[in-house]
């Protein structure tokens, strides 16, 4: 039997025993959020130099960063008719997927695909598609420190998305909105790859601003975020003494309270307030790239289905921009029914994903040149040959 | 090869309208984007050209166009944008299928009505046949593909009739062929009688 149900199954009713006491628990807890969300709801200054505060004594808290306007605002859809007389919008949306080396492979090799689709809202117009597809293969394998890692191949799909938008930009008219599936911010800089993180994060910046330059709307889209960014910030809120703020690490007052079910009073289609965004990265993402979210009921009022947005200073300052990203989003969102999220987005997820079936092909044609050229090609190994055996379906 | 043969076709007239997806002796499947689907239609005559001597021939007996998640999900949220309609028809790979019924094949210039002796392979390209080659083929040999039609008991075999001979009667202006045709599926169906009457109630509307 490759699961022991019984232990399993001992754990799920202990888990269910304890259900009723968790969610009353919670609801203790989210009370006390809502609370204080409505308490400080106008008095941003003053929760802006906590959190100031808490950053000294701790720079790599992640938390939201208070703006002007309060707490709990809720800014509606924007009306349509103030559009009128303006160039349709463009949306641009990349996505990217990756094939990682695999030392158990006969092959050693990696592939970034990038799928990007521009879509001119209200034209009629079929939108265009593109893929690029970057196969590295022996030294393009390896980097001064080693062989590429997971993170590394990452940040390189990551680039290449934004690349990609940016290459795409001029060829269309303005207004454009370039999206992105996840954060803007880029992430990495564990296992040991602060070099590759250093050099993508100079690159990332630089797309940053070349998509500036052109005037371009930028942001990530963050679906069923699980962050708690402003219940960070409550909590922050909540320090009376040095020695809390000292102690920031230790301090999770309202752990279990997620931003997600925090704003879900949020009416259909209407947004949060605009935060900066407090985090590790807050260094690097300095003056027009410093960054910012909000979040979105992208649902309905009885059932809100928030999503957090996350965008760029220059977009945030920018109230054009903020209530084209905000229509945008919800038009492409309610392209996709009961299920909202940027119909853009998941086409061009769809553009990018590389299917079994072509991992396959590319190992086939791969080994193919190498032996016709005379190269060696390894088997694979003796371990993934016996996980390869049929009747094994278990994948670790 | 196939610059060749597409230059061939080309001097045949046939609009290329799609490519092989799987095949057997007696049949086979051919895939196109929406785009390409204004040409083929329920009935028409195919050529799948292997090579310069050897084609296959088969009549479209249904086209049929699959859905997937995103679309099932698109018509839940009513108002389809055309941009989503064209890219959902045009750049998205959801291809409209073709079942081809095998009728004959070509080899060395000849035409035969007995079922092909290789099926055509993936991704072979697939011809819709020119008026010329539609008379070609049906005015070869004696009605003999009709046969296959006839034993080809899961289709609606009444309807595959009607649409292919209306697709003659207009295309060759072969009135002679047509009445001939006819009279040959009732001898072919004397012994039949439901089948005929099926057969000639859908000729009923074209005739």
């Amino acid at each position: 039997m490759a699961l022991n149900f019984q232990q399993v199954l001992d754990k799920i009713k202990q888990i269910g025993m304890g259900a009723r006491a968790r969610q009353e628990s919670l609801d203790v807890l989210r009370e006390h959020a809502r609370q204080l969300l409505d308490s400080w709801a106008d008095k941003t200054a003053e929760l802006r130099d906590k959190v100031e505060r808490a950053r000294q004594a701790d720079s790599n808290i992640r938390c939201a960063l208070p703006l002007d306007e309060r707490l709990d605002a809720s800014t509606p859809e924007p009306d349509p008719s103030t559009d009128e007389g303006q160039n349709p919008v463009t949306l641009l949306a990349a996505d990217g997927s990756q094939i990682l080396p695999d030392r158990h492979a006969a092959l050693q090799y990696s592939l970034v695909n990038v799928g990007a689709i521009a879509m001119q809202l209200g034209s009629g117009q079929s939108p265009e598609v593109f893929t690029d597809s970057s196969l590295l293969f022996a030294d393009e394998l390896y980097t001064e420190t080693g062989m590429l890692t997971k993170e590394a191949i990452e940040q390189r799909r990551d680039i290449a998305e934004r690349r990609k938008l940016l290459e795409l930009a001029p060829d269309y008219p303005a207004p454009l909105l370039a999206l992105t599936d996840g954060p803007v911010e880029l992430w990495g800089a564990k296992n040991g790859g602060e070099d590759d993180y250093r050099k993508n994060l100079e690159i990332h910046k630089s797309v940053l601003s070349q998509l500036q330059a052109k005037n371009v709307t930028v942001a990530g889209y963050v679906d069923k975020p699980g962050a708690d960014l402003v219940v960070r910030t409550l909590e922050i809120g909540e320090f009376s003494t040095d020695d809390e703020t000292k102690n920031i690490r230790k301090q999770h007052s309202l752990r279990g309270v997620t931003d997600r079910w925090l704003f879900s009073f949020l009416p259909a289609g209407s947004r949060s307030a605009v935060f900066g965004l407090q985090s590790s990265s807050r260094v690097h993402y300095t003056g027009d790239l410093a960054l910012h979210f909000f979040y979105l009921n992208v649902g309905y009022t009885k059932h809100p289905s928030l999503a957090r947005v996350e965008f760029p200073k220059w977009v945030a300052e920018d109230a054009d921009k903020l209530n084209l990203l905000h229509a945008a989003l919800l038009q492409q969102c309610r392209v996709m029914g009961a299920r909202p999220y940027p119909y853009i987005l998941h086409r061009a997820h769809e553009i990018a994903v590389v299917k079994f079936e072509e991992k396959r092909q590319v190992e086939q044609m791969l080994e193919l040149e190498l032996r016709r050229a005379g190269g060696e090609v390894e088997e694979g190994s003796n371990k993934q040959s016996a996980k390869d055996l049929p009747g094994k379906t278990r994948t670790k | 090869m196939t610059n060749s043969i597409q230059n061939e076709d080309k001097m045949t007239n046939s609009i290329q309208i799609g490519h092989l997806l799987r095949a057997s002796t007696t049949g086979f499947v051919a895939g196109c984007s929406v785009s390409q689907l204004e040409a083929p239609a329920f009935g028409a005559l195919l050529r799948a050209p292997l090579d310069k001597n050897y084609s296959v021939y088969g009549l479209i007996t249904d086209i049929h166009i699959d859905d997937d998640g995103l679309v099932r999900q698109l018509v839940t949220a009513g108002n389809v944008s055309p941009e989503v309609m064209h890219d959902n028809r045009e750049r998205r790979i959801v291809p409209v299928e073709m079942s081809v019924l095998a009728v004959g094949y070509e080899q060395g210039g000849k035409i035969s009505h007995l079922l092909p002796p290789r099926p055509p392979l993936s991704l072979d390209v697939i011809y819709l046949c020119s008026d010329s080659e539609l008379a070609r083929f049906t005015g070869a040999g004696h009605f003999g593909y009709f046969r296959h039609i006839l034993q080809a008991k899961e289709l609606p075999i009444g309807e595959v009739l009607a649409a292919h001979i209306l697709d003659v009667k207009r295309k060759t202006k072969n009135e002679t062929w047509v009445e001939a045709a006819t009279r040959e599926l009732i001898t072919l169906l004397r012994d039949d009688y439901p089948t005929l009457m099926s057969v000639l109630g859908a000729l009923g509307e074209i005739i």
